[in-house]
């Protein structure tokens, strides 16, 4: 697997397989996220994108394989001690806190910091990043734009100052010109040498941002390398996503 | 008149504060973990022979004797998680809330068998008292009732802060509206569970102590506090605790004017049909809304 940096890995899923009670919906997963990396799973909708992102962060219960964060195993921690462990995971439909504020919702997000100042520093940063959240932060979450909510959602991952950021279709039920804005976040990330693991449906969305990109298909991942080589690859992307 | 007026004022604002204390507890449980503790009525037995048990036999001051009770709630609400809930989560999945509800109504029996072997069927008196009252025109207002209003009430306000104010209450309240979400932020969501049962205990602990000093220790004594406690809950809206307290002081009126107006056995049919005019209304109950998910 081609290593654009040559850090070290902050993420690594080896052989990782997990369901829902019945067959096996990710069939044997393996893929490294490194240190100050965008990897990007892109596949069709239904084929376990997010069931993969739910297992890593210990939503779906683990049926097999191993998950190591910066090389400490952790697939046997419960949910709330991956988070600990430097697993932020903003899920699909961003689970926000519908009734607290954005601001309280942020600071969940923090939850496991001890240190206030350190909390203050990483607010600065989030309202730096996403400016609508400073003037939006006294409004209850349920009150907020779809586009707001995702503004929260990845915020609220930021707040936890994690190893590893992992973003479940950011775009999923915007309007194009709010997933633009979401995209931009996203490259500001990408700037700041954030280490992200990235589920996305659409390639050519993030082909741009990606350093590695892999083809997810029916709870396996088919091809990997670099986003360039996939987009290259009309037989790939018309077999797999319809073109 | 105006005896009539005070009496009922007296006996709304004593019944409503005893219903308001009752209902938060019950309330608090069902809002963040889905669960109705059948066995909330036997905590507040529970607490009213713990403070009996620590001024008479004990002979602990009856302050102390309070906090005991709440202590023996609360210990015994955290029992009721590491012993019961805890095990139920992991193996019932989805079927959890008919179990935990099927399992509390053997623990209540079981909670009030085990304090009639230890105290006897008769009733016993409460220790917590307060004597005299201030007499208002022709009538005159206990000092108990007096005592019992504002110790609900700063037992109720002490709880909201430590739900809206502490990083203890804000997992509370991140758990209740969204469990998964609260687990991805590194919140130990069982841990938060044993504190919600552990505070309910401790408040239902307090509660039996006031109820039971208006009326008698009997292993029973939490029965009708809890039945009433389940009608504010569904007529403010399943976990919505402010709602619960005016719903709680707001039926009490109605009931205490009802049971001097036309007889006392006519207080409780009118609750009745109050909620069931209410659900009729409003399905979700007065303050409760059907929740709309944006996407």
């Amino acid at each position: 697997m081609p290593d654009p940096t040559g850090a070290a890995v902050a993420l690594a899923l080896k052989d990782v397989r997990a369901g829902y009670g019945g067959p096996d919906v990710l069939k044997g997963v393996s893929l490294e996220v490194p240190r100050g990396c965008i990897v990007t799973v892109v596949g069709p909708n239904g084929h376990g994108k997010s069931t993969l992102l739910r297992t890593v962060s210990g939503l779906t219960r683990l049926r097999g394989g191993r998950i190591l964060a910066l090389g400490a195993e952790i697939q046997d921690h419960a949910a709330h001690r991956r988070a600990a462990a430097g697993i932020a995971h903003v899920p699909q439909g961003d689970l926000l806190f519908p009734d607290m504020t954005v601001l309280e919702n942020l600071r969940m997000g923090a939850y496991l910091e001890r240190d206030a100042a350190q909390e203050k520093r990483r607010l600065d940063e989030v309202f730096a990043l996403l400016p609508r959240l400073a003037e939006r932060r006294t409004q209850v979450a349920a009150s907020l734009s779809g586009g707001e909510r995702r503004m929260v959602g990845i915020g609220r991952g930021l707040m936890a100052g994690g190893q590893v950021l992992m973003l479940d279709e950011p775009s999923l039920g915007l309007a194009p010109l709010v997933i633009e804005q979401i995209y931009e976040v996203i490259a500001r990330l990408r700037e700041q040498g954030r280490t992200i693991l990235l589920v996305e449906e659409n390639p050519a969305r993030v082909a741009e941002l990606s350093d590695v990109m892999h083809l997810f298909d029916d709870g396996e991942i088919v091809w990997s390398g670099a986003p360039d080589d996939l987009m290259n690859r009309e037989e790939l992307l018309a077999t797999y996503l319809g073109g | 008149m105006l005896d009539v007026v005070v009496a009922v004022v007296t006996t709304a604002l004593t019944n409503g504060a005893l219903y308001a204390l009752a209902t938060i507890g019950l309330s608090l449980v069902w809002g963040s973990m889905g669960m109705l503790n059948m066995a909330h009525g036997g905590l507040l037995a529970l607490g009213g022979y713990a403070a009996y048990t620590g001024s008479v036999q004990l002979g602990l001051p009856l302050p102390l004797a309070i906090v005991f009770a709440m202590l023996a709630g609360a210990a015994m609400g955290a029992l009721l998680h590491l012993l019961v809930v805890r095990q139920l989560l992991r193996s019932s999945g989805a079927g959890f809330e008919t179990a935990v509800m099927i399992a509390t109504v053997g623990i209540s029996i079981a909670l009030q068998n085990a304090l009639l072997l230890l105290y006897g069927g008769q009733p016993l008196g409460q220790p917590f008292d307060v004597p005299g009252s201030i007499p208002v025109g022709a009538g005159a207002v206990p000092w108990l009732n007096v005592t019992i209003v504002l110790v609900s009430v700063g037992v109720m306000a002490a709880a909201s802060l430590l739900i809206a104010r502490t990083k203890m209450g804000r997992a509370i309240r991140a758990t209740a509206q969204n469990r998964d979400a609260a687990l991805l932020m590194g919140v130990p969501v069982q841990r938060v569970y044993l504190q919600v049962l552990a505070l309910s205990g401790a408040l239902a602990g307090i509660c039996g102590v006031l109820v039971s000093s208006i009326t008698q220790l009997t292993p029973t004594l939490g029965a009708d506090p809890m039945l009433k406690a389940f009608i504010m809950c569904v007529v403010a809206g399943l976990g919505n605790l402010p709602g619960a307290i005016a719903a709680a002081f707001g039926l009490a009126l109605v009931e205490a004017a009802m049971q001097f107006a036309a007889g006392a056995r006519w207080g409780f049919p009118t609750l009745l049909l109050l909620v069931i005019a209410i659900l009729i209304w409003r399905p979700a109950g007065l303050f409760g809304r059907a929740r709309i998910q944006r996407l």
